[in-house]
């Protein structure tokens, strides 16, 4: 750790696992100005959810969406742009074959050996040709296709791997023919690379090492490796992937065939002996896989889900999961089955289970049925990464009972090796949303503990990732200067120019106007070419640049950086792709292919001709943070900003800090939640950069991202002095960002006597009777728990996630109470999910009975001779009605969002979920973020949640903030929309389409014909998409690098071709 | 590769997003899938982007066919711009149809960045399409 020019200490973190999680840590912590070692076993990034088509329960891929970064393109298999190759986060060190091998030290100086295993091929030398891969004679199966596709032992694990280079693998069945070694065009492949290792100084370590999938193939009774119509969920998403092997079509491996009758087996390796927990995920995957199905095959398809309890836990996923069953015909059939049967004939699947019940046959029955299916997915569950074992040895870090990262319930990303963090599976099974929120907390963290050197490295963002700023000349100025265009055609060695006549494209440039300079370049983005480009910048003169190569998402970053090391403006670049768009794809018609690559280069040199600078604005961030709520989430989240060195304001509604933690006595793990709020209360009260404001609420706010203005409302005392009764004073807070935690409440509700009978009470009123009155409680003896009660505030149901494990934790202290009593739980869906599975064991373990019910069917509570009676049927059991006679009801109540949320949404602008929870940018990829940068989501306020949930969303939403607050100077807007106010006429069209509630009407400035009010579009939260442009009838919005005049303009370049065939009728001209 | 009877060679403008779209055109050089070398790209930031103006621009400048690929319908990176580039699709086929250059000439796909072979084909596709209806009436008249 060496101080660094400005006198900071410079940080560095290391990051094990390139997945989701690790990136999402990694681009966080490079933000703030740390540095950070991504290191990764494999040969490249993106871990499981790259392989991943479609997530649920929007059936997006919505990798693109990982960032707020934008005008990169597709980012997939990474969540930012940051990890592009040539765009590389100049903070971020991606490590690919590289495993820990060493680990010394302790926090804030860890010492960590790492083996780097050779890939054998040169990736800033590797140019994508393939020509290694064609030439080599082992074929082998695709890891990133399931084995259902072949790649060879040269290969690219994806079309769009990161690092975007081939591999050689040196493996068994490689016998060093050399071939690829002779036909590389680049000399970029050494096989005698050999393994090295490296040794590197970090501060803090995060885990993000994933999990492994359970293999089934030991089961032998469910046949799988031997019937080819059984697969793994993975192997399904990659068949019904886009980038899959088939691009998206669902076919039978033994006959190609499109199966019309598909059945998923869930809790394959989870919640049996050897797994008892739950994994988490495969509920709402097979649920995802089913809508698939019928959306890519067809909605005749069959799709049946063998399930115990269907658990979908989440925003948005109680909704889907019914979806699926009322739109799409998913059905839904409650058993485990034991084994598969095959048809050896047919290659069908044979599944028995018992009967479904049967109105006809009242008596309870055992008879099976057995039905056939043309597929069959085996829903298998998550394991403990591959590593785990050997790794905590080596980091000297607990694993639990399932071989899962040990953490505590309050610290939930900190393992029990201070300094090194958890993020993602390896903690507890979890899917990409909440492994998201880890990975930003975990960020957070790192952040907290490492405050000394948060700044250490700053990459501002002016032009993201152009490198240090300190290297770059100053702008030179070309207003005012008539183009000079030069036109460099690069042949990438032969790959373009084996089709393509670079040749003529050269010579076919230098004839058009404003061109003063082209040539050819063998390879543009090796040194020689850039350097070529370079000193012919300096040479002509040029002050806009043309560069027909390849992809401008893969290179664009890469010559921007060349131009603007030259004085000019990054937005002087024009790229146009005569590789992936020509070259490769004509090459049986090599002069029609020369021929497009003329007209796009007409094109481009048109395009570049009309490109004017864009700069974007630098402003100072506020040093503040201010967080509305004071529960668990809130307080979390103010003291990792504040330990972190920045001001808090904390704003609660209520007259004490502690929300819902104040009701909350004890847990099902055991720990003390009171001895938490005590915790947190005093190191807020105690902490000198937080402000604290009871009985205040936000009334008023202006600005954007950086600089907000806030107008917090506080309530006097009315015991005292001071003001008057109820005398309200206004507060004004500047702050940088913003983070709810405004949190939920129990819902309320008449139904099941509610309100009207003292024996029917909430599981929270009962966990105040366990707590404080448990004589009162040991002296029952029959207890029913009702679960799944719907909100009278709400009016239809969603899962509340915590309700089930509260009713666990209470059944078992009934039943340690009196072990006498008669505890029974009514029912849907048990949802104790991970670790909880646990509790749900206990409960039975200890005699507490579970009776399910449907919602056609809920109980029926009444009162009768002064007893309260419960009715019941159970389907599983032929839909026989119980009848029970507790002498205490307790109601699982939903969680609802706190009061005032609606309004609060409208005062900010954000949107809300139909359960009318928060909704962030992203329900995956970016749950702690809104479109609105600069305000973060966190705790209930998002959805209801575990206080080791929320404490980690807390986390992760300051981080958030903190990639905010450190950025001195915060750069906004670039290529954005924007309004020309006299031309505005205020009819609201762009208010109306766009796709994030961005522009909005001002009135303090004069429209069209000086008249008041115009719209006007936030340059720090517009997205740059442009679709307010097309739609405008004024054409008072322009977006900027796509202004009219410069795509309508005097230019023709929309329509007709003008280059003639073959170049005949080209005029010669010099470069 | 399509047929070359009526010895037809139609010139066509692609417009694409930045994502799904431009990165299906990369997926299929990639895969070194071959289409016809008759359409040429005009790349925007989203298909969302499009305006009625530019689709006619493009055939008042001689393009025999025009077309669109966007980001499959929900998976848009602008959440909907792909929507709104359908329904202006729509609008400019009317207007086509009423000055009789005819809707055929004009069209939008949906692709996602893997899916290569689905932008091949929607080359060869286009191409094919508008090789039958032969060239743009405005050409002859600006000649």
């Amino acid at each position: 750790m060496s101080p660094n020019g400005n006198g900071r200490e410079v940080g560095a973190v290391l990051v094990i696992g390139g997945g989701v999680a690790g990136m999402r840590a990694a681009a966080d912590l490079a933000e703030t100005g740390l540095k950070v070692y991504l290191v990764e076993s494999t040969a490249g990034l993106g871990g499981r959810v790259a392989q991943l088509g479609f997530m649920f329960p929007t059936h997006d891929c919505v990798l693109c969406r990982g960032s707020a970064d934008h005008g990169y393109g597709c980012t997939r298999p990474s969540i930012s742009p940051a990890f592009i190759d040539r765009n590389r986060h100049p903070n971020i060190n991606v490590m690919t074959l590289t495993e820990v091998i060493d680990f010394q030290g302790q926090a804030g100086d860890f010492s960590v050996t790492l083996r780097r295993n050779p890939r054998h091929v040169d990736v800033d030398r590797c140019i994508n040709c393939r020509l290694c891969s064609v030439v080599c004679p082992v074929k082998l199966p695709s890891e990133f296709q399931m084995g259902m596709a072949f790649r060879k032992a040269a290969y690219k694990a994806a079309p769009r791997a990161i690092p975007d280079a081939y591999v050689v693998e040196r493996g068994p069945y490689c016998d060093d023919c050399g071939k690829c070694v002779s036909v590389c065009p680049t000399g970029a492949i050494d096989l005698d690379e050999q393994p090295w290792t490296e040794e590197i100084k970090v501060g803090a370590v995060i885990l993000a090492v994933g999990y492994k999938v359970f293999d089934p193939t030991p089961l032998e009774e469910f046949g799988y490796g031997r019937y080819p119509n059984v697969v793994t969920p993975m192997q399904y998403e990659r068949l019904a992937s886009r980038s899959g092997p088939t691009e998206g079509i669902v076919a039978r491996l033994s006959d190609g065939k499109l199966p019309k009758k598909i059945a998923w087996l869930q809790c394959i390796g989870s919640r049996d002996q050897e797994h008892p927990y739950c994994s988490s995920i495969c509920c709402m995957f097979a649920t995802k896989e089913a809508m698939l199905a019928k959306q890519r095959i067809g909605e005749e398809v069959d799709c049946r889900i063998f399930v115990m309890d269907e658990r979908a836990f989440n925003k948005e996923y109680t909704k889907y999961y019914q979806r699926a069953q009322q739109t799409h015909g998913v059905k839904y059939t409650r058993c485990r089955v034991s084994a598969i049967r095959e048809d050896p004939d047919t290659n069908d699947l044979i599944l028995r289970y018992p009967a479904p019940p049967d109105p006809e046959k009242p008596e309870v029955s055992t008879e099976l049925v057995e039905e056939r299916f043309e597929m069959v997915v085996l829903a298998t569950g998550v394991e403990p990464p591959a590593r785990s074992a050997e790794l905590a040895r080596m980091l000297g870090i607990d694993l639990n009972e399932y071989g899962f990262c040990e953490t505590d319930k309050f610290q939930p990303l900190q393992t029990s090796q201070p300094g090194v963090y958890v993020a993602g599976a390896f903690q507890s099974p979890k899917e990409i949303a909440e492994t998201v929120f880890d990975a930003a907390g975990a960020a957070g963290e790192v952040m907290r503990i490492y405050h000394d050197a948060l700044g250490g490295s700053p990459v501002p963002r002016e032009y993201p990732f152009l490198g240090q700023v300190d290297d770059l000349p100053p702008e030179r100025d070309v207003a005012g200067e008539p183009p000079r265009v030069g036109v460099f055609a690069c042949g990438c060695g032969p790959v373009i120019s084996h089709v393509v006549d670079v040749n003529q494209v050269a010579t076919y440039a230098g004839s058009l106007p404003g061109v003063v300079h082209s040539a050819t370049i063998p390879f543009a983005c090796f040194p020689e070419g850039v350097a070529q480009i370079e000193s012919a910048i300096a040479e002509h003169g040029l002050n806009r640049v043309v560069l027909a190569a390849c992809s401008h998402r893969t290179h664009e970053s890469l010559f921007q950086r060349t131009v603007r090391k030259c004085g000019l403006n990054p937005y002087l670049l024009e790229m146009t792709n005569i590789r992936e768009h020509c070259a490769w794809v004509h090459d049986w018609e090599p002069a029609a292919a020369t021929r497009k690559a003329k007209e796009l280069v007409r094109m481009a040199v048109l395009r570049a001709s009309g490109m004017t600078p864009i700069r974007r604005t630098p402003i100072r961030p506020f040093q503040r943070a201010l967080i509305l709520g004071g529960g668990v989430s809130g307080m979390t989240a103010a003291l990792t900003i504040a330990d972190a060195g920045y001001d808090v304001t904390l704003v609660e509604r209520s007259d004490a800090l502690g929300g819902n933690l104040r009701h909350i006595y004890y847990l099902a793990e055991g720990m003390s939640p009171q001895r938490l709020l005590r915790d947190l209360i005093n190191r807020i009260l105690g902490h000198h950069r937080i402000d604290v404001l009871t009985r205040s609420e936000l009334t008023g706010l202006s600005g954007s991202l950086g600089q907000f203005r806030s107008q917090i409302e506080t309530r006097a005392h009315s015991a005292r002095g001071g003001g008057g009764e109820g005398e309200a004073s206004t507060t004004e807070v500047e702050c940088g960002a913003i983070i709810i935690a405004t949190g939920g409440r129990e819902g309320s509700t008449r139904s099941y006597l509610c309100g009207q009978d003292e024996r029917v009470v909430t599981q929270l009123e009962l966990e105040d009777w366990i707590a404080h009155q448990p004589e009162k409680v040991a002296g029952l003896e029959h207890l029913v728990m009702i679960q799944c009660v719907e909100a009278d505030e709400v009016g239809y149901f969603y899962c509340s996630r915590t309700c089930c494990t509260s009713t666990m934790k209470n059944a078992i202290r009934a039943k340690m109470l009196n072990p006498d009593c008669q505890v029974t739980v009514l029912y849907k869906d048990i949802i104790t999910y991970g670790f909880r599975e646990q509790y749900y064991t206990e409960a039975r373990r200890r005699g507490v009975l579970f009776v399910r019910y449907t919602d056609e069917r809920p109980p029926l509570v009444e009162e009768a001779d002064g007893r309260l009676r419960v009715k019941v049927s159970d389907p599983g059991l032929n839909d026989r009605p119980y009848l029970l006679s507790p002498d205490l009801i307790s109601l699982s109540m939903p969680i609802v969002p706190s009061d005032r949320t609606a309004a609060l949404a409208k005062l900010l602008k954000l949107p809300l979920s139909d359960e009318g929870f928060f909704l962030e940018a992203d329900l995956k990829m970016r749950p702690m973020d809104f479109v609105s940068e600069g305000i973060y989501l966190c705790g209930m306020a998002h959805y209801p949640r575990f206080i080791e949930e929320s404490i980690a969303s807390a986390q992760a939403a300051a981080g958030r903030a903190l990639t905010i607050l450190s950025q001195d100077p915060l750069y906004i807007g670039g290529v954005i929309a924007e309004v020309e106010p006299l031309k505005c006429v205020g009819c609201l069209t762009c208010v109306r389409t766009c796709p994030f509630q961005i522009p909005e009407l001002v009135y303090d400035r004069p429209g069209v014909g000086e008249l008041g009010g115009h719209a006007w579009i936030d340059p720090g939260r517009c997205q740059g998409c442009g679709t307010c442009t097309g739609e405008c009838p004024a054409a008072a919005i322009e977006l900027v690098n796509y202004r009219d005049e410069q795509v309508l303009g005097e230019a023709s370049w929309l329509g007709a071709w003008l280059p003639g065939d073959e170049g005949e009728r080209q005029p010669e001209a010099a470069g | 590769m399509a047929d070359r009877d009526n010895g037809f060679e139609p010139e066509l403008t692609l417009f694409t997003c930045n994502y799904c779209a431009y990165m299906a055109g990369d997926t299929a050089g990639a895969l070194r899938l071959q289409y016809p070398a008759n359409v040429k790209l005009v790349r925007l930031p989203c298909t969302g982007k499009i305006d009625v103006r530019y689709l006619l621009a493009a055939f008042e400048q001689g393009a025999d066919g025009v077309y669109l690929i966007a980001c499959p319908i929900g998976t848009c990176h602008h959440v909907r711009g792909n929507e709104r580039a359908r329904a202006r699709v729509e609008f400019a086929k009317k207007i086509l149809d009423q000055i009789g250059l005819g809707s055929e000439r004009l069209e939008i796909f949906f692709a996602s960045g893997g899916q290569g072979a689905t932008y091949a084909m929607k080359a060869a596709e286009m191409t094919e399409r508008v090789r039958q209806l032969g060239p743009n009436p405005l050409r002859k008249m600006a000649a």
